[in-house]
């Protein structure tokens, strides 16, 4: 079950590579960098401006500002937001639970449903209502969440009355927050399902014709059997994988969904970080973003090996 | 034995079928973003009357502007596709060279490319872009460029896997004991002998990058001077269109952008799924 050092290198790489960049792209991009820096929501004199530049070391060589840059990435301050009035780290952490409770149930659900229907369409490939349902599918995959968001809302929200038009949940019961967080989930449910479902048909499809299966059916099993016992495992490894690299893109799914029904996690802050330019916010996010993604394909790594042993001293 | 045959002419059909309604709807597009100037009633910055309902000279309405909607989503369909073709081919020539120079030449090459690779894709591409972006201006040929040098590693790793699954056949490597150069064979043996890979897999990329283009406009970044079917969503979604109910302002241009992806996708996975039929995996 140990995960290769191989990978543990090209881990640390990504992370080293992707925070260098969160240094590089304020000073490199057009403008002031201390604009850059602390975004364009501030009002301040020259001379407050000249004394923050010497505090945040922007007027030592790059060499010196490279080496502060990690000395702060190690103490986890990504810099202070002066649109939300706070150390960038704990707004982002404040606003990521919110944002989990809407993408963990979702990937659950749309692991089970995707891989079931999937795996049954891809066995029965050419049968007409299974083609039909993957159209269906192909039809929701094709849809962004936010266009799906504006639907949902405009019809169940508005048209029936059913869901509240707005998101926001500080108080209130469990309930309340089941209520607010139903059409949320369900949209990203069904992006996530028409992904997993294409995924695993496409699998199945290819695995459906490996000897193993032919020796099972000849064994007497029935196609059922054969599809959940032999088939499953083996065809369920590439929707694994897909989860954790496209992680990225799933989250950014879920950030768009937030931010139609104005619902209070990262999406949202994004987007008023983005309207009010607020970069250290932006920067803060995309990091947490990106060692979030970074850690999911570590947690496949190390999913892969306890379901498939040939796999890591394969790698 | 006849009934067999007919079902393998349903399969043959509806096969056609799919692939070819995918072929249609985009076809249709295509032409639309073509002809735009000619067909389109008005310009569309031209101003009118702002926030009317569809009436007979405006099919769809305007907007907050006054601009007429139908107008906007029919050059819209330019834009939106020019930024999908042009982000898709370079991801596409990318992907391919790192590809197949890595599946060619195997090796220390391929232990770094492939490195390159992994940790490209596990960058948070949305969020990177949209940094970028709000940085800079929003300019429209800045978010093909961006969206190209950031989708090339899946191809690169399709490539090179089939590029690998070649590179060993003896038509290869009689072409190498004869004495012919790499780059002959890799542009004469082996590139034309991985085009039925690269062909899905350039429509696909074509899709995800109108998909990305349309979320990163809605957002508000996309080029002022060039309206985008995300843009036009924005819009709507700002100046309330959603509340207002203005049905015919966000949902044209939405359904447009899901007709495109959708009959792209259809195309992509049906070329894919035929592949695997010739392969015998079906």
């Amino acid at each position: 079950m140990k995960i290769h050092s191989k990978k543990i290198a090209r881990y640390s790489i990504a992370l080293f590579v992707i925070f260098s960049l969160n240094f590089i792209i304020p000073r490199l991009m057009p403008g002031d960098p201390i604009t850059n820096l602390l975004g364009e929501d501030y009002v301040m004199t020259e001379e407050s401006l000249q004394e923050l530049r010497e505090k945040m070391g922007l007027d030592e060589s790059l060499p010196i500002q490279y080496l502060n840059y990690w000395n702060g990435v190690f103490r986890f301050d990504f810099g202070y937001s002066y649109h939300f009035k706070g150390p960038v780290s704990s707004i982002i952490l404040s606003r990521m639970k919110w944002t989990l409770m809407l993408l963990i149930p979702s990937i659950l659900f749309s692991a089970i449903l995707g891989s079931l229907m999937g795996s049954l369409s891809g066995q029965k490939s050419s049968s007409n209502s299974f083609k039909a349902l993957t159209l269906i599918e192909l039809a929701f995959y094709s849809t962004p969440t936010f266009f799906l968001s504006l639907i949902f809302l405009y019809i169940f929200s508005f048209k029936l009355g059913l869901f509240p038009i707005k998101g926001f949940y500080y108080s209130g019961g469990i309930f309340d927050i089941l209520h607010h967080f139903f059409l949320p989930i369900s949209i990203m449910t069904i992006f996530l399902t028409s992904r997993n479902y294409m995924i695993m048909r496409g699998s199945v499809i290819q695995e459906k014709s490996k000897l193993y299966v032919v020796y099972a059916k000849a064994k007497g099993l029935s196609d059922r059997q054969v599809l959940f016992k032999h088939i499953f495992k083996n065809a369920s490894l590439p929707l694994l994988t897909l989860l954790a690299l496209d992680f990225g893109f799933i989250l950014s799914g879920a950030l768009f969904i937030e931010i139609i029904f104005s619902m209070n996690g990262m999406g949202n802050l994004i987007y008023e970080a983005l309207l009010s330019r607020d970069y250290p916010v932006l920067y803060g996010s995309f990091m947490i973003i990106s060692i979030m993604a970074v850690l999911a394909n570590a947690f496949v790594d190390f999913l892969y090996g306890i379901i498939d042993p040939r796999i890591s001293d394969s790698i | 034995m006849t009934h067999h045959i007919e079902e393998l002419k349903k399969l043959a059909i509806s096969k056609l079928n799919l692939n070819s309604i995918g072929i249609i709807i985009f076809l249709l597009f295509l032409l639309i973003a073509i002809a735009a100037g000619i067909i389109s009633p008005y310009n569309p910055w031209q101003r009118f009357e702002p926030y009317t309902r569809p009436n007979s000279s405006h099919f769809l309405g305007t907007n907050d502007m006054g601009n007429d909607i139908l107008s906007e989503l029919l050059f819209g369909a330019r834009v939106s596709l020019i930024v999908g073709f042009g982000a898709s081919i370079i991801a596409t020539i990318l992907g391919v060279t790192v590809g197949i120079v890595s599946g060619y030449y195997r090796g220390m090459m391929d232990e770094i490319l492939m490195a390159i690779t992994d940790i490209y894709l596990m960058i948070p591409r949305i969020p990177l872009i949209i940094i970028l972006a709000a940085l800079m201006r929003p300019n429209f040929w800045l978010i093909m460029l961006l969206i190209g040098f950031l989708w090339w590693p899946t191809t690169a790793r399709v490539v090179r896997s089939s590029t690998m699954q070649i590179r060993d056949t003896s038509f290869i490597l009689s072409a190498k004991s004869l004495g012919f150069s790499d780059k002959h064979i890799i542009l004469s043996e082996i590139l034309p002998n991985i085009n039925h890979v690269i062909i899905p897999k350039f429509m696909l990329t074509i899709a995800s990058a109108m998909f990305s283009e349309a979320s990163i406009s809605f957002l508000g970044l996309g080029d002022p001077t060039m309206k985008s079917w995300g843009m036009m969503l924005n819009f709507a979604f700002m100046k309330g269109g959603l509340i207002n109910e203005m049905w015919w302002w966000y949902l044209p241009p939405g359904l447009c952008i899901v007709a495109v992806v959708f009959s792209l996708m259809l195309i992509g996975f049906s070329l894919e799924e035929k592949e695997n039929i010739m392969l015998g995996l079906e």
